[in-house]
């Protein structure tokens, strides 16, 4: 199962990256790290080159609040990704709010899975489920 | 670097001869009724027969180079690598398909010289399918090379007659690999100019090997400093007769590309003030800013239909504001450059015949206020005597 991740926007916050792409390594997937100060559009493209099956997107300062919003649209540029799955985690907003109407707002924006402050192997986790729920291996 | 104080280093541009011996540089302009060979050989015969042909370097912008289309699959990896090799390489970049689209593309017109097909990491098959097959068929071309997914290389060479399989220019983390790509490119703009018999002829006179102009220069980047008193980073501008070069170091960019190079380079292939006169004044025309800027250089737009010093030096500053223009935000192209972090514009070619740094400062200034709304000011330097020219020629070979 292959993986593309990476922090979206002028973020620079390497260690939790890091952690993300050990955590997943460890888990039996195959990663393709962007690294830092990823914008949107390399992250779906990377997703074709690699023909990956997830999209992990870290967020860490706030900046996803801004790059969610385009999602959407982005997505429906590509004819090739309907069947990619979307997950976004970290500190998903600027200051505080209720985790289940951020999450919410980010499923919304056209993540599947949407983890504001939680634990890296609860979402993992969810992501794991997700994928048995739509029987890919 | 090796001394070449005996060398005679010859550039073949497309509106002048250089001729460097020692340090004597002459600059003759061409008469496009002869043959280059005969043209050279009326101007500068006498000293060319001064020298063995292994003492004597050519190079060259003049035959045109290279016409590239590219296909590749996303804008920014695919596409955007094979495009910066092949400019790396000397090679004009006539289009760039995304294969998504391929479909809904039109053909060009004219025949082109190399195709490339480029597209996925080496554990994703199956990107390419009949739309590609079917464009290339109707598509008129020399030579077309694949550097995609190793996995699609079978069904590529099945259904793509001659084509020439490389290795994947994206590696398994996503980053560029240049070197193959780069290789054929060079090679194969040798082959071109072999192939065209006035560049062909000049073979004559050398027995070294005819590189591209914009390589030599790119070479000379690295020491640039041994000549002139350069703030880094700086960028080079090369503004000639026919096109527009630029030369900048990798960390101006803000980008995915990460190579061993520490420079690399743009073309802006219809911008020149002789040849690509008419493209330059159209080009100007679509920029909002132009008006604004005659303004101030005291001129109205009738200086486009005038002839004579005056309008050379006013389209020169025009050239000089639209390369600035389409390197930063206001004019997304290719490649955006980190322009207020630059200490020093560099130019060669033509144009350090036609102005000064005065009036280089004025277009400068014009731009970062306007367009970067700043007070940053880099410093003008002009190689008026084509040393970074002679520099590159002379540690190329």
């Amino acid at each position: 199962m292959k993986v593309v991740t990476g922090v979206v926007g002028n973020d620079i916050h390497v260690v939790a990256n890091r952690l993300i792409d050990l955590a997943l390594r460890a888990r039996g997937y195959e990663v393709f790290n962007l690294g830092v100060n990823t914008h949107l559009q390399e992250f779906f493209d990377a997703v074709v080159e690699t023909g990956a099956q997830v999209l992990m997107i870290s967020s860490l300062n706030g900046e996803a609040e801004g790059w969610g919003r385009e999602v959407r649209l982005l997505r429906s540029q590509y004819t090739n990704l309907d069947d990619l799955i979307m997950m976004i985690g970290g500190n998903l907003v600027v200051g505080s709010g209720n985790g289940e109407d951020i999450a919410a707002r980010y499923r919304n924006y056209g993540f599947d899975i949407a983890c504001h402050q939680v634990d890296l192997n609860t979402g993992l986790d969810m992501l794991a489920a997700l994928l048995r729920e739509r029987g890919i291996q | 670097m090796k001394d070449t104080g005996d060398k005679l280093l010859i550039d073949v541009g497309s509106t002048y001869f250089k001729i460097c011996a020692g340090d004597s540089i002459e600059q003759y302009m061409r008469d496009f009724n002869r043959e280059i060979l005969e043209d050279l050989m009326a101007k500068a015969g006498q000293l060319i027969a001064r020298y063995q042909p292994a003492d004597i370097r050519v190079c060259s912008s003049a035959n045109g180079g290279l016409s590239a289309l590219i296909i590749g699959v996303t804008r920014t990896f695919s596409l955007k690598y094979a495009t910066n090799i092949a400019f790396n390489a000397g090679i004009n970049i006539i289009d760039t398909i995304l294969y998504q689209d391929i479909g809904n593309c039109s053909l060009p017109s004219d025949l082109v010289d190399v195709v490339i097909i480029v597209g996925g990491v080496n554990a994703h098959g199956g990107l390419f399918s009949r739309s590609l097959y079917r464009y290339m068929e109707q598509l008129q071309y020399s030579n077309v090379v694949y550097v995609g997914t190793e996995r699609d290389a079978a069904a590529i060479q099945t259904n793509i007659p001659d084509v020439v399989v490389l290795p994947n220019i994206i590696d398994e983390r996503l980053h560029i690999v240049e070197e193959h790509l780069k290789v054929y490119l060079t090679n194969l703009y040798q082959q071109d100019i072999e192939g065209k018999e006035d560049i062909k002829r000049l073979y004559e006179i050398t027995a070294n090997q005819i590189y591209s102009t914009p390589y030599i220069v790119n070479r000379a980047l690295p020491v640039i400093d041994a000549t002139f008193s350069v703030a880094n980073p700086f960028i080079l501008l090369d503004i000639g007769g026919a096109t527009t070069d630029i030369h900048y170091s990798k960390d101006l960019v803000e980008d995915n590309i990460v190579t061993e190079n520490g420079y690399d380079r743009l073309v802006f292939k219809r911008l020149g003030v002789y040849k690509s006169r008419q493209s330059l004044i159209l080009a100007a025309q679509g920029n909002e800013f132009t008006y604004e800027l005659l303004t101030h250089l005291k001129v109205t737009e009738n200086i486009f239909k005038e002839q004579g010093e005056r309008a050379t030096k006013v389209l020169m500053q025009l050239a000089v504001f639209l390369v600035l223009c389409k390197m930063s935000h206001y004019r997304q192209s290719y490649i955006n450059l980190k322009l207020l972090q630059i200490n020093s514009i560099v130019l060669t070619g033509g144009i350090t015949k036609v102005l000064t740094v005065a009036e280089i400062d004025v277009i400068i200034a014009f731009f970062y206020s306007k367009i970067l709304t700043s007070d940053h000011r880099p410093v003008a330097v002009l190689d008026s005597d084509y040393a970074i020219w002679t520099l590159g020629a002379r540690g190329s070979y």
